[in-house]
C-alpha cells in the first residue's frame, strides 16, 4: 500500500521477494538475498568514468568535413541516444524505487540510473563541441518524428507500471473508476505482469537499440573519424553492457520462481508478449537504420548490412533470457564491431591503460610469509 | 598485475557425461571440443574463447570478463568450470566461452 521511506515494519528482508513485498527500510548489506546485485553495484563503481576526460577537439574538426548525408546519420544517432538515455536516466528509479524490496537491488537500481544521467551528460559534452548551437539539434528531440515514435515504444511500459503503482499506493487493490480511463483494475498479477514487461522492455531498450548507433559510431572511427566521440561510445557500450545484466538476472530470476513463485507463472504467460517486445524493437531499428542512410550510406555501412546486425544482436539478446532465436541471421555481418565493444582496452586516464575495471587506491594486502623469502637484511 | 584465483568459486557444470571420453592415453589436460563438424584441441592453461579464436573460429564477444554473457554458447555435453564466478546469467546448458576453463572433452553449438 502507501509507499513509506523508512518502513517502521520488523522483518526479515531476507525473506522478500525482490518486488511487491515490504519496502525497504534499513540500507544493509551485510547479507543479501541476491548477492548479483552488490557485485554489479561494485563493478559499475569500479567503471566511474566523466564525459570530460575524453578530448574532442578533433571531433569538430572531423565532423565539418562530413559529408551532409553522413553529418545526418551521426546527428540522428546522437539525438536517438540523448532520448534512450533521457528515459533511463530517470525511469529505472521513478518506476522500481517505490516497488522494490530488497536493500542491494535497491542500490542497483540507484546505481544504474545514475550512470545513465553520466551519458545523458556526455551527450551534451559531444553536441557543444560538434556544433554552435546545441538548442536545434536538442528542440529536434521532441519533435523528429521517427524519434517520437521511438520514444512511445521505449516508455509505454515504464509509463504504464508507473501510473499502476500510484494508483496501488493510493487506492490498494480493487477496481476503481479512474476520469478518462474508464475502470481500471488493480491486483497484483497485472502489476506484477506490468512490471514483467517493464524489465523485458528495458533489457530489450538496452540490449539492442543502442546497437545501431553503436555501430555508426564505430564505423566513423575505422576510418579515424569522430575517434573522441567513439571513445565515449565504448565507455557507454560497457556500461550498457552490465546494465543488460542486470535485467537478465531480474527477468531469470522472476521466470525460475526461486525469487517469487508468483512471477514464474507470470513469465510464463508472458513469454510471447516478450517475444514481440524483442521482434518490434528489431523491426523499429531497421527502420531507423533506413532513416539514418536516407541521404547515402557511409563506407562499410548501409542499411542492410545493419538491418543484419540488428537480427544478429537480437538472436543473442533472446537466447541470453531463455528465448529462442528469432531471425534467420546466424552470423555477425559487422565483426569488426566486437573489437570497438571490447571493454579491456578502454582507456579513460594513462594509469588506467592496463584494466578499465581500475580501483583507485587498490593495494594488494595478501601478502604471505613466503613472498619475503628471497629478502635478506 | 597478477589475479589470484579464488579457489572456492569454483563451479562446475555438467550436461551428461560424456561417452567414453578420458579412456585411453590421451594428455593430461588436453579436451576435445567438437563444433558441429570441427574438432579443435583445448588446454585448461586458459578460457575457451582465446583458444577458438586461434583456431580461426569467430565467436561473439563483448566484454571479455564474464558479465556481458554475448560470449554465451550452447554446452551439449561435457564439463567446464569458472575461475572466477560470471556475473552474467549462464543458462543452464550454456557456457560463457570468455571465462569458461574446458574440464572433459566437450561439445558446444552456435544457435540452432
Amino acid at each position: 500500500m502507501s509507499y513509506s521511506t523508512f518502513n517502521r515494519k520488523q522483518f526479515d528482508s531476507m525473506k522478500e521477494p525482490m518486488f511487491f513485498g515490504e519496502n525497504v527500510n534499513v540500507a544493509r548489506y551485510d547479507q543479501q538475498k541476491h548477492p548479483i546485485f552488490e557485485k554489479l553495484i561494485e563493478k559499475q563503481l569500479s567503471f566511474f568514468w566523466r564525459p570530460e576526460e575524453v578530448d574532442l577537439s578533433t571531433d569538430r574538426k572531423d565532423f565539418q568535413k562530413l559529408a551532409a548525408h553522413e553529418q545526418h546519420i551521426f546527428l540522428s544517432n546522437l539525438k536517438y541516444q540523448t532520448l534512450l538515455d533521457s528515459v533511463q536516466g530517470r525511469s529505472p528509479n521513478v518506476a522500481l524505487l517505490p516497488i522494490v524490496s530488497l536493500p542491494e537491488l535497491e542500490t542497483w537500481i540507484e546505481t544504474w540510473s545514475f550512470s545513465e544521467t553520466i551519458h545523458s551528460r556526455s551527450y551534451t559534452h559531444i553536441i557543444r563541441n560538434i556544433v554552435n548551437d546545441p538548442t536545434l539539434i536538442f528542440d529536434d528531440i521532441v519533435t523528429n518524428k521517427e524519434i517520437t515514435k521511438r520514444a512511445d515504444s521505449v516508455s509505454k511500459y515504464y509509463d504504464n507500471l508507473i501510473e499502476m503503482v500510484n494508483l496501488y499506493n493510493t487506492m490498494g487493490l480493487g477496481t476503481f473508476n479512474i476520469p478518462g480511463k474508464g475502470e481500471v483494475e488493480i491486483s497484483m498479477p497485472k502489476l506484477k505482469k506490468a512490471l514483467y514487461l517493464t524489465i523485458a522492455s528495458v533489457n530489450v531498450l538496452e540490449a539492442v537499440r543502442f546497437y545501431v548507433s553503436f555501430a555508426c559510431s564505430f564505423g566513423f572511427a575505422e576510418r579515424t573519424l569522430m575517434e573522441g566521440n567513439a571513445k565515449i561510445i565504448k565507455l557507454i557500450a560497457r556500461d550498457e553492457a552490465l546494465h543488460l545484466t542486470g535485467t537478465q538476472h531480474m527477468m531469470n530470476l522472476m521466470a525460475s520462481g526461486k525469487d517469487d513463485p508468483e512471477m514464474a507463472a507470470i513469465a510464463a504467460e508472458c513469454q510471447d508478449d516478450v517475444r514481440n517486445i524483442f521482434i518490434e524493437a528489431a523491426e523499429q531499428e531497421k527502420d531507423w537504420a533506413k532513416y539514418l542512410f536516407k541521404d547515402g550510406s557511409m563506407i562499410g555501412l548501409n542499411d542492410q548490412i545493419l538491418g543484419q546486425y540488428v537480427e544478429y544482436i537480437t538472436n543473442v539478446r533472446m537466447q541470453a533470457v531463455g528465448l529462442e532465436a528469432h531471425f534467420e541471421t546466424k552470423h555477425n555481418p559487422i565483426p569488426w564491431i566486437n573489437a570497438w565493444l571490447v571493454s579491456d582496452n578502454v582507456q579513460v586516464a594513462p594509469q588506467e591503460a592496463e584494466i578499465s575495471s581500475y580501483l583507485v587506491g587498490q593495494t594488494d594486502n595478501n601478502l604471505d610469509d613466503s613472498d619475503f623469502d628471497d629478502f635478506d637484511l | 598485475m597478477t589475479l589470484t584465483y579464488k579457489q572456492d568459486a569454483v563451479q562446475i557444470q555438467e550436461v551428461c557425461p560424456p561417452t567414453e571420453s578420458s579412456n585411453a592415453n590421451l594428455q593430461e589436460q588436453v579436451h576435445r571440443v567438437t563444433l558441429g563438424k570441427q574438432q579443435i584441441l583445448v588446454t585448461e592453461d586458459e578460457p575457451l574463447l582465446a583458444q577458438l579464436e586461434r583456431a580461426g573460429i569467430h565467436v561473439e564477444y563483448q566484454c571479455r570478463e564474464g558479465y556481458c554473457s554475448s560470449c554465451s554458447i550452447k554446452l551439449i555435453w561435457g564439463q567446464v568450470s569458472y575461475p572466477f564466478e560470471p556475473l552474467a546469467w549462464v543458462q543452464s546448458g550454456y557456457l560463457l566461452a570468455c571465462c569458461a576453463i574446458v574440464k572433459s572433452d566437450i561439445e558446444i553449438a552456435f544457435f540452432d
